[in-house]
């Protein structure tokens, strides 16, 4: 490394940072020429308990991955092993989980804008969006039972139904929330302090945005049209009327413009499900043992696009279990974004994809300059270990 | 007969000194975060004595039973001194202001600038603190104020000239009394020089939108990050006596000071406007998201020096 | 702006009391669970499927009696779906803390 440039290091315990992470910060005065990211220290071996626990347990292990996007990631594990079984869920059971998962957007959207709102100092509208979340989760309770880990995706449907009444007051809040966001919409693209903090900040271009994989909401910032509820449509998604938004400014106000738009199509979505939901069951009986055969799913995720892969040896186990969440796919983006820019946008910048670093961190290596990973066997891994540990 | 020695220092140690002052500076702190928190829809302080009024009280005295630790890198005398010193001064400050009587408790001509001259040392000295405590987060903090310093100095002083041009004074105790004799109130005649002098101690006094050296998300605590215990306790109590002096300056160089009609004591008219004053810069500080320091210092010298400019020109040619 | 925040200044403030007042908790919210030993049938299903390992039975077969662990008990209320006789109740009563791990441990036995 150039001896010159002064490293600044951010995290792994940063006030910016919810969850530890470290990005190496190479800078010059205020400006900052390149970003290394250090992923690794949440590193929890959800991957190797996946598979010592039978599938049933495994969807409240897949649930626990994140616990805001805890709909998303049990929705996708669920979906891969109901693709293993070649089984296809009962209708209304898919219209309950799509209502559920949209639910899991609007909170942790409206969660976003608020922690950014935080991140750039403006407390109020912090106050007033994480108040008015609390519609959201109150309506999760409601349809749910419980607050952030609802248990509510069974292997095979869901486990409650969404009875006419719940409908009924699920459409009132849905009004509401979609009224407060319309106006913090309205207010964030005109208040000139939120303007001065985000128009021009965090800039990533289409084409960067495509060659390095970000997806999600960070994509659709960069006018790109991709959404796997469109591109690969899961659940019911087919059925449903709704519009991929997207936002060509590619910095972080139009991240968020992107973020209050998906709430207001969410709240959509919502609506027309719940006034087109078919009758029928909303549960199947499912197997204990999963057939042998390995599958990927995918789902988009409030934060992108989230991938699991299962491999079934037919026991009731599975013999592999992998989860890419939507934060990996988007390290290389902010690593771009960072780039260039002044140390006072880092907490903006960074928070400007959503991070969560505790749904990213698997087994991945990351060393080194940015972009060299690369996958080892197991004996690889053990003889590493043991040079490793013959050096100290 | 009591010794007029002994009414002077129990007037410096109760009435309106030390102990009234605090009492007011606790007060303060709760209007302050009760009113910003109902307008962000909360409840704000609430269990700690009627309405929470106790609260700001209660942390003081937490803070105080709290251990307090010095960093090893930090150089330890100043590092201990400052606090101290920092609230040494704002009082200080604040006996050159009138507050609880017409007169302050000391004034002579020309105590205009030795408060001028106060609040830029209290700036320094917090850069020293932040020196002192050697830590990153502390000392971009500490950079950050004296920037900040940079740029609300220049149309502070130049707006707290206009009432003393027009009183004929440079005290002021004076420039109160005048404007309750003539009735002519300055904020009246000179509202651009309120409005900028009310941002400049936003800016002073380091409440969002210009918590810059204190924000939060970018760098812990700022300049504080290392200050704990008894030593926080002395800072948090100065931010709060920092408080009473924007919201008293304010009051004795625009609105008239603690003076008012029918012979009601002066003590109330202070508390009715300086409680207005802060009032309006809670609401501010709920209003605005914080800026960025490069954007702060240009908006401070683009557009509020030419505003303070301004307001002295209109002075001079008598509009004032 | 400005005229959102003097609208809140009149609104009923959002907070909740918790500790103080306490809401009703929604249906279905899983809490304590209790099991009514009169129905169960010993099969051992929900000691199979707790994911947390937080039920263990002591013996066999119907004469089987459980101890239930709240305290590695994460609430997911798989025993319940599990259990054939539907002898898993969820309660609503959620306030388990405590500073003893004794006294979340629950030993249901059959009366006999």
């Amino acid at each position: 490394m150039d001896e010159e440039r002064v490293i600044i290091p951010i995290g792994p315990q940063h006030p910016a940072l919810k969850e530890p992470m470290n990005f190496m910060l190479k800078v010059e005065g205020e400006k900052v020429l390149e970003a290394i990211p250090n992923l690794g220290y949440n590193h929890r071996g959800i991957e190797k308990a996946a598979t010592v626990r039978t599938y049933i347990q495994n969807l409240y292990l897949a649930e626990r991955i994140c616990g805001i996007c805890s709909i998303a990631h049990v929705q996708c594990y669920a979906q891969g092993v109901e693709k293993l079984l070649e089984m296809e869920i009962p209708p209304r059971a898919q219209y309950v989980r799509l209502i559920l998962s949209e639910l899991n957007r609007l909170h942790s959207h409206l969660l976003w804008v608020g922690v950014a709102a935080h991140e750039i100092g403006f407390d109020t509208l912090f106050m007033y969006l994480w108040r008015d979340r609390e519609i959201v989760m109150d309506t999760l309770e409601l349809i749910t039972g419980n607050r952030v880990s609802y248990g509510f995706t069974m292997l095979g449907g869901v486990r409650r139904d969404i009875s006419p009444d719940m409908a009924a007051r699920v459409k009132k809040e849905m009004k509401t929330v979609r009224d407060r966001t319309q106006y913090y919409k309205k207010m964030s693209s005109n208040e000139r302090s939120i303007l001065k903090r985000t128009q021009g900040v965090g800039i990533l271009k289409p084409q960067d945005a495509l060659a390095l994989c970000a997806c999600g909401p960070t994509l659709r910032a960069s006018n790109i049209k991709w959404d796997v509820r469109r591109e690969d449509p899961y659940l019911a998604y087919n059925e449903i009327p709704f519009n991929v938004v997207t936002s060509d400014g590619c910095d972080v106000l139009s991240r968020m413009i992107v973020h209050y738009d998906e709430v207001i199509e969410a709240t959509n979505i919502i609506e027309y499900a719940l006034d087109h939901m078919p009758s029928g069951s909303f549960r199947e009986k499912v197997t204990r043992r999963i057939p042998a055969g390995e599958v990927v799913s995918r789902v988009e995720a409030p934060r992108g696009e989230d991938i699991h892969y299962i491999k079934s040896n037919g026991t009731d186990k599975p013999e592999r279990f992998k989860v890419r969440a939507p934060t990996l796919g988007n390290i290389p983006a902010v690593c771009k974004m960072l780039s260039d820019s002044y140390i006072a946008d880092v907490p903006i910048i960074l928070a400007g994809i959503d991070p969560c670093f505790s749904c990213t961190d698997r087994v991945t290596f990351v060393k080194g300059e940015m972009g060299k990973g690369w996958i080892w066997t197991q004996e690889e891994l053990r003889r590493y270990a043991n040079r490793w540990y013959q050096q100290r | 007969m009591v010794p007029a020695e002994i009414i002077e220092f129990l007037s410096v140690l109760i009435y309106p000194g030390f102990i009234f002052i605090f009492t007011l500076a606790f007060f303060y702190e709760w209007v302050d975060r009760k009113f910003v928190a109902r307008l962000q829809n909360r409840y704000g302080p609430l269990y700690a004595g009627p309405g929470g009024i106790l609260q700001p009280f209660a942390d003081f005295i937490k803070l105080l039973a709290k251990e307090d630790i010095t960093p090893r890198a930090a150089d330890k005398t100043t590092f201990r001194v400052t606090p101290i010193l920092m609230l040494a001064l704002a009082l200080s400050t604040l006996f050159f202001i009138p507050t609880a009587y017409t007169t302050a408790v000391s004034w002579f001509e020309g105590d205009l600038i030795f408060v001028t001259f106060l609040v830029s040392i209290l700036v320094l000295i917090t850069l020293i603190a932040a020196w002192s405590s050697t830590s990153t987060f502390s000392t971009v903090g500490g950079i950050r104020v004296v920037l900040q310093m940079l740029g609300f100095e220049i149309p502070m002083t130049i707006v707290m000239v206009g009432p003393a041009i027009v009183s004929k004074t440079l005290s002021i105790t004076n420039i109160a009394l005048w404007q309750y004799t003539t009735g002519h109130y300055f904020a009246i005649y000179q509202p651009i020089g309120l409005i900028v002098l009310i941002i400049c101690l936003l800016a002073e006094i380091k409440k969002a939108p210009f918590d810059i050296p204190e924000a939060e998300s970018e760098l812990a605590a700022g300049w504080i990050t290392e200050f704990s215990g008894r030593k926080l306790a002395l800072i948090r109590l100065t931010t709060d006596v920092e408080l009473i002096l924007a919201g008293a300056l304010v009051t004795a160089l625009f609105l008239g000071g603690p003076t008012g009609p029918f012979g009601i004591p002066s003590v109330i008219f202070f508390l009715i406007k300086t409680t207005g004053v802060i009032l309006v810069i809670s609401n501010l500080r709920a209003l605005f998201a914080r800026f960025r320091i490069d954007q702060m210092l240009g908006g401070f010298w683009k557009y509020l020096v030419p505003l303070a400019l301004l307001q002295i020109i209109l002075v001079t040619l008598g509009v004032g | 702006m400005e005229h959102e925040l003097l609208r809140n200044l009149r609104k009923k403030v959002a907070t909740e009391k918790y500790p103080f007042i306490k809401k009703k908790p929604p249906e279905g919210l899983r809490g304590k669970l209790i099991i009514d030993m009169a129905k169960c049938i010993g099969c051992g299903l929900c000691v199979f499927d707790c994911p947390a390992g937080a039920i263990e039975m002591i013996g066999k077969g119907t004469a089987a009696d459980l101890k239930v662990y709240l305290d590695r008990c994460h609430f997911c209320g798989q025993c319940a779906e599990s259990c054939p006789s539907k002898c898993i109740v969820y309660s609503t009563e959620f306030e388990l803390a405590n500073f003893d791990k004794k006294n979340l441990t629950i030993e249901f036995k059959r009366k006999l």
